[in-house]
């Protein structure tokens, strides 16, 4: 049966709380699409056969496919689909940079705006959570082993992976609770825990063991993971330490690190009324750094109940890092955003706390290495930036508790693990790593991407010993 | 789940539980801590390893009532067992080539400088024992530091036990009298930790202090614990606790140490309510 395409050059929006409103709670922001808007969505899509979208996809969903499915209202069909490719396809449809990636090849964003790809995964996700009941079905096992060191992204993507394949997969986490970044990081109002949680099960009820409390390179060595049985083992151990600008005043109360702030809120739930976490509650807050970090740290600051919440960015508004959407909707809840600024300095008072932030403004110059063009100091531009707050949002560092205990794992001059391409294979054999371990801070599908392409080299490297 | 196999009320104020954790058990080593919560809902709270027993499978640790999470974790009793128990984390303390050292330690930062003493001792170091406590009623481990010193100086700030003074007063007199030592080891309230520093600069002898911020994960991740050591930044979590007492910034650590003391007062006092209507 032909199809009646949807030729709206616009995309369906995107229903969200109103900004007035969400600025005050913790309740997730985009509210989903309706099943017509889904399936009328789904209409927009031209079904091209040569799929530009998929090969802007970290886990090439086929997503002409599964939006096929949607238009013809087969929405497990769909979802079968996309779970071939993504373990995590309701936390992907809320956090993927869309724009950047599949949504940034769509044909029909030539003339107008590219079929919501997002949106729809999401839909089908949400979906599939609230109609279909059954647990998946766990693998025939295969009797081989595999442990997982990180229980983020990418350390769940290799295991559903290696778990479907019949492998036993244990998934050692440092923190109380699974989930990484997705539960510590991303806050409930981009990302709700209970979704989180909801893999994490999918993940239980195919075989995946997770011990939580588990710090490897500390209770366990690598070297010992595999006296255990391991034939392979996956370093998903994220990020690490985060950076400071090392200008004078860092250290004063009221100076946080984006992951200190995002932790306190969003893992140890200092949001929640009653909450035995402490936190600052600020009024005037100023969060350092133009990333999604930075967005979720302004918009929880905002939620938090601070009266001005500043994005303080040292390039300009087109060179923002973060995913646009985040852009968009923190602007709507009244962040704001100076641009082109820099701080030089953190005022405290006689207690010892942030009394304000020390600026200049930058302008931008030549392109540097990043390819971004580098910002300059403008003379004498100096000015003080009144916040009781300051929140550093500018990047991590690897963190050294693995490499520190792996003989013959060699890592870079930054201190990340060296992998050999693709696959992530590290210098030591039947040893893969791959997300932010390995390429330092990025995104939440890349390291998804780097947990699927290792899953496959481990399964291989096994089969072939 | 970790399981409380020992309570025991060393004073008022100070509890020691042994918790069965056979793997950090077989991994501990003096100077490294783990991270509690006494229940689901808990904050995260880090404690230095008081004691291993790597047959038992156990973990000793000794904590004074101060805040919320503390107070917490001395509701529960022998057989019960603590929502979360991880580590061993920080990176232990180094006792290589030390052939003469005096540890000190201060209140119930003694239970953690126990441990190192005792390690010392067992690898043939000449140990000198400092412990400073505010009065009688509030001395923890006496026997425990007697078995494992060549010394031992008993200080209380009220002189109702041992000698009446303060840890910086007695370590001060040791070396007057010509102890020369490889390593002073410095274990307590910050502002002690800051004096034993000061004292032991003067005399040129190497210190080492372990500190004890605010600290959330305790891996590598929030930043939270940050000290400024010889002019860096540094995290207490992978970088320390121990650092060269000469290098800390003490005063700035102080500060630190104050950012939530107005809510820790509400959640002691919650807590506080909380435990009295479940006595009624």
């Amino acid at each position: 049966m032909a199809l009646q395409r949807n030729m709206d050059p616009k995309k369906c929006p995107m229903p969200v709380q109103d900004p007035m409103v969400r600025r005050n709670n913790f309740d997730e922001v985009a509210l989903g699409y309706t099943y017509e808007m889904a399936v009328n969505e789904a209409k927009r899509c031209l079904n091209c056969k040569n799929k530009p979208c998929t090969t802007g996809c970290p886990v090439q969903i086929d997503i002409p496919a599964f939006i096929e499915r949607v238009a013809n209202e087969d929405m497990e069909g769909a979802y079968q689909i996309i779970s071939k490719s993504s373990s995590l396809p309701a936390v992907c449809g809320r956090v993927c940079p869309q724009e950047k990636q599949c949504e940034s090849k769509c044909v029909r964003g030539i003339k107008g705006e590219s079929v919501g790809i997002g949106r729809l995964e999401r839909f089908v996700a949400d979906w599939h959570r609230e109609n279909c009941k059954d647990m998946p079905e766990m693998p025939v096992q295969n009797g081989h082993k595999v442990a997982i060191i990180g229980a983020g992204p990418s350390g769940l993507t290799a295991a559903g992976d290696l778990a479907k394949l019949g492998y036993k997969v244990t998934v050692y986490e440092a923190l109380h609770l699974a989930g990484g970044v997705l539960v510590y990081g991303i806050p409930e109002f981009r990302l709700p825990k209970a979704i989180v949680q909801k893999e994490i099960d999918n993940l239980k009820a195919i075989g995946v063991d997770v011990e939580t409390n588990m710090v490897i390179g500390k209770v366990l060595t690598i070297d010992e993971l595999f006296e255990m049985g391991n034939e392979a083992v996956y370093i998903g151990s994220g990020a690490g330490l985060p950076r400071f600008m090392n200008i004078p005043g860092e250290s004063l109360k009221g100076v946080y690190s984006a992951n200190e702030y995002l932790t306190r809120i969003n893992l140890m739930k200092a949001y929640k009324e009653g909450s035995k976490t402490p936190i600052k509650h600020s009024k005037k807050v100023a969060v350092v750094g133009g990333g999604n970090v930075a967005m979720d740290a302004a918009r929880s600051a905002k939620r938090m109940g601070a009266d001005e919440v500043y994005i303080v960015y040292r390039r300009g508004m087109e060179e923002l890092p973060a995913r646009k959407e985040e852009v968009e909707h923190a602007e709507e809840e009244g962040i704001i955003f100076k641009t082109l600024t820099n701080p030089v300095e953190v005022l405290g008072n006689e207690a010892g706390e942030v009394c304000g932030m020390k600026c200049v403004e930058m302008e931008l110059g030549e392109p540097d290495a990043s390819g971004r063009r580098r910002p300059i100091v403008k003379e004498g531009s100096e000015f003080v930036l009144d916040v009781d707050t300051m929140i550093m949002s500018i990047g991590t560092s690897p963190n050294p508790l693995i490499r520190s205990t792996t003989p013959g794992l060699e890592t870079n001059k930054k201190g990340c693990i060296v992998t050999d391409g693709e696959n992530g294979l590290t210098t030591r054999e039947g040893v893969y790593a791959g997300g932010d371990a390995v390429t330092g801070a990025a995104t939440v599908i890349l390291a998804m991407g780097a947990g699927k392409a290792a899953a496959k080299a481990i399964d291989e490297y096994i089969r072939n010993k | 789940m970790y399981k409380i196999v020992r309570k025991k009320e060393l004073n008022p104020t100070v509890t020691l539980m042994e918790i069965d954790a056979p793997l950090i058990a077989k991994k501990a080593e003096p100077g490294q801590f783990i991270i509690f919560r006494a229940f689901e809902d808990s904050e995260r709270v880090p404690l230095t390893i008081a004691d291993y027993d790597r047959e038992m499978g156990t973990v000793t640790i000794i904590f004074q009532i101060v805040g919320g999470a503390t107070m917490e974790l001395n509701t529960l009793s022998e057989g019960d067992c603590l929502y979360d128990f991880v580590g061993p984390l920080g990176r232990p303390s180094e006792t290589d080539g030390l052939k003469k050292v005096a540890v000190v330690g201060g209140g119930v930062g003694s239970a953690i400088a126990y441990p190192i003493a005792k390690k010392l001792h067992s690898l043939g170091c000449e140990v000198h024992s400092i412990v400073g406590f505010r009065n009688k009623d509030l001395v923890i481990l006496e026997d425990e530091f007697n078995a494992v010193s060549d010394k031992v100086c008993m200080m209380t700030d009220d002189g109702s036990y041992g000698t009446k003074g303060l840890v910086t007063n007695a370590l001060e007199e040791l070396i007057k009298e010509g102890n020369e030592y490889d390593e002073v080891i410095a274990i307590g309230p910050v502002i002690m930790m800051k004096f034993v520093a000061q004292l032991t600069k003067k005399y040129n002898i190497k210190t080492i202090v372990s500190m004890n911020p605010i600290m959330i994960d305790g891996t590598g991740m929030c930043g939270g614990c940050r000290l400024t050591v010889g002019g860096e930044t540094k995290f207490a979590c992978v970088d320390g606790p121990d650092f060269d007492g000469h290098l800390v910034d003490f005063d700035e650590a102080m500060h630190r140490g104050t950012m939530y003391r107005e809510f820790e007062t509400h959640a002691r006092e919650a807590s506080c309510n909380l435990l009295n209507k479940e006595v009624k």
